[in-house]
């Protein structure tokens, strides 16, 4: 392509329709090198559809791939220099731990030009890394979910793709191994710089692990972003509740709605700027004491028919009753504005007549 | 209360009962073996030991004295090994055309669904059909395989194979052995495909699309993917297709009644000539009990090899 900088992989107008089903539909993505790219969304959004057309497994009904400047639309996944990792693993189950590693080294041996020697040097090199190399011989069965996952991606590493894929491989974890592999990922993929793009619907994994994230919904994309900007500034309704837990109040007016998160919700008495906060009557139904917060249910005053949350830290002290009236603040920056028809951000409207 | 859970209904008790229900599943299978395996087998041990025939059906026992006369005929040697020839020669091309059906019958192509219907037709043609059917193919004077290389110039006074006009498939020594393998492999292959066809779709896609992406092509993704994951299966089907063909007796009872001379009378066949057509029912039994041992060693071994190979 032009002399212009690119980035490493560009995805324009990509559509793929199974018959009726319209898995992804009409997606335009650009991700740089070096990257860390969450694709989040919910189940069915079309995620690993989309992955798969990154990968070359899929054929696009309509649009183009690009890597490293080149349209490799057309290229079978061989040649496009991306590894993947699934959500399965997808480990050999009939080979060993260092053939399993060693077999896209010896597939791509004749390419690359690799011999012998080069190939085990660098199976145990990876297998160092990912400290798997005390497991070289064993069978994929002999091995724990967490073990299963590092040969996955020790695979997906050895043959230095320009891009790894990796779709949902926490997801088989338990929690508390999750967070370490997290952990883990995280700073492999920092210290080998290499780019990734990680499919989950967990969006805690999304928050914690992209350096963008792209939110996508029925095969479109919502918004694209850093964790920040798509939890503070989301561009729509649908992000604006798909993150967060719970997630954000709505409330709907005639031509719109707006919306803030329970954790913006406070009583007056703690908000820390309450001139340029809207002042809500709130009624407390329930509450429910979660630890770290109190999550509380109840409901606007003249708006008894929605639901309305507010988490309030558990250490500041203040007493919120059952079936009580307190005033609750929202700062006016964390109320959020939605068109009600196309469900897109808003500018900010006056509340005076809905509230 | 009593019958929301259902403990006062009896039946429903007796089928949650684990053994009760594995009983009467396994009752079906037990029956059959008992009824049509055991039975025959164990009256076919004790005609083995006596001097009973048709026309004399007192059972009197007479010890080793019928395997020592089956041993001791030269023509029971030479239909042991056409047998064992016959058995090894078809598994072996039974497997390759097998194999590669298989692969092809799994691959996206326009046509599939009726070539593979026309192929699956060998397989589920009565054997007494298909045998008509290749009787008429390998005819000493009509076969319309004779009428093509007579043609081609391979048949008639100047063909390579001449000068005769035909070339007497199931008349001669070395061509009615071929013959009959053959339709053997003719017959037998569909079934092997199909079972390798489940093995190669019961592959998960993860394992396929995974290789396709770490940049493995057809050859080695056969080879070092493939294969060695249907290994196990493999290994059953040419079990199975070993034993059916180490006792089948129709095809060369059909096409050539054993001959020309012994050349392909098989140990089913001649069990089965001596024991019921020549009325000697002691020693036709005796006969059919050599096969015994040596299929017991072969599944015994083969299913060991299975499982060793089973990986999932
Ligand atoms: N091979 C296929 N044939 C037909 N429909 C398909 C196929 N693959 C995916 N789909 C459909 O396309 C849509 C997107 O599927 P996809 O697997 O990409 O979702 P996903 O976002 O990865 O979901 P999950 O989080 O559950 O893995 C779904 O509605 C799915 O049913
Ligand atoms: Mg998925």
């Amino acid at each position: 392509m032009g002399a212009i900088f690119m980035s490493l992989v560009e995805l324009r107008g990509i559509k793929k329709y199974f018959d009726k089903v319209r898995a992804v539909d009409g997606v335009d993505l650009e991700i740089d090198e070096g990257e860390f790219l969450v694709i989040l969304g919910p189940s069915g959004c079309g995620k690993t559809t989309l992955m798969r057309m990154i990968a070359g497994l899929e054929n696009p009904t309509a649009g183009q791939v690009f890597i490293g400047g080149a349209d490799v639309t057309a290229l079978p996944p061989r040649k496009r220099g991306v590894s993947m990792v699934f959500q399965s693993y997808a480990l050999y189950p009939h080979m060993n731990v260092f053939n399993n590693i060693a077999f896209p080294l010896k597939a791509q041996r004749r390419e690359k030009k690799f011999d012998r020697r080069a190939i085990r040097g660098k199976v145990v090199d990876t297998a160092r890394l990912l400290e798997i190399d005390m497991l070289l011989d064993r069978r994929p069965r002999q091995l724990s979910g967490g073990q299963r996952q590092r040969v996955a991606i020790a695979r997906a590493m050895v043959t230095q793709p320009a891009v790894i894929l990796l779709d949902e491989p926490l997801s088989n974890l338990d929690a508390k191994l999750r967070a370490n592999a997290r952990d883990e990922l995280k700073e492999f993929q920092r210290s080998s710089n290499i780019t990734a793009v990680f499919v989950t619907h967990d969006q805690i994994e999304a928050m914690g692990l992209g350096d963008r994230i792209v939110v996508m919904s029925d095969g479109k994309i919502q918004q694209v972003g850093t964790p920040q900007l798509i939890y503070d500034d989301p561009a729509n309704e649908f992000v604006a509740t798909f993150l967060g837990s719970p997630s954000m109040n709505i409330l709907r007016a005639d031509a719109w709605s707006f919306g803030f998160r329970p954790e913006n919700f406070l009583p007056k008495t703690l908000a820390d700027n309450p001139e340029n906060s809207r002042i809500f009557d709130y009624y407390v139904k329930r509450v429910e004491y979660l630890g770290s917060d109190r999550l509380v249910y109840g409901y606007i005053r003249g708006r008894d028919s929605e639901l309305t949350l507010a988490k309030v830290p558990s250490n500041v002290r203040v007493s919120l009753d059952v079936d009580s009236d307190y005033e609750f603040a929202v700062h006016n920056s964390d109320i959020k504005f939605f068109d009600r028809v196309s469900g897109q951000r808003i500018e900010h409207q006056d509340l005076g007549g809905v509230v | 209360m009593a019958s929301v859970t259902g403990l006062s209904n009896p039946r429903a008790y007796l089928l949650d009962n684990r053994r009760f229900v594995g009983i009467m599943f396994l009752l079906p299978a037990l029956v059959y073996i008992l009824l049509l395996v055991g039975f025959p087998f164990l009256l076919a041990i004790a005609f083995g030991f006596s001097d009973v025939t048709v026309g004399n059906t007192d059972l009197s026992f007479v010890g080793f004295r019928n395997y020592e006369a089956v041993w001791e005929n030269n023509i029971f040697r030479q239909v042991f090994g056409n047998t064992v020839m016959f058995t090894l020669v078809s598994q072996f091309f039974i497997l390759i055309f097998a194999n590669i059906l298989a692969i092809i019958f799994t691959q996206e192509f326009t046509g599939k669904w009726f070539a593979r219907f026309i192929f699956i037709l060998p397989w589920a043609t009565p054997v007494s059909l298909a045998a008509i059917g290749w009787l008429y193919m390998f005819d000493t004077k009509l076969s319309p395989v004779d009428y093509l290389l007579l043609q081609t110039g391979f048949l008639g006074p100047d063909g390579v194979w001449g000068p005769g006009r035909n070339l007497l498939w199931l008349a001669r020594p070395a061509l009615s052995q071929v013959s009959v393998i053959f339709v053997q492999v003719w017959r037998m292959t569909p079934l092997a495909t199909v079972i390798l066809m489940a093995g190669l779709s019961s592959i998960p896609t993860d394992i396929l699309d995974q290789a396709e992406v770490d940049g493995s092509r057809f050859m080695r993704t056969l080879l070092q993917i493939k294969l060695p994951l249907i290994l196990p299966i493999m290994v059953i089907a040419l079990l199975f297709s070993m034993i059916t063909m180490f006792g089948d007796m129709t095809v060369v009872y059909l096409l050539t009644r054993g001959g020309p001379i012994d050349y392909t009378r098989i140990l089913g066949l001649y069990s089965f000539q001596i024991g019921i057509e020549g009325g000697n029912l002691a020693q036709g039994a005796a006969m059919a009990l050599f096969a015994f041992p040596l299929l017991l060693a072969l599944a015994i071994v083969m299913l060991r090899v299975a499982s060793r190979a089973e990986v999932r």
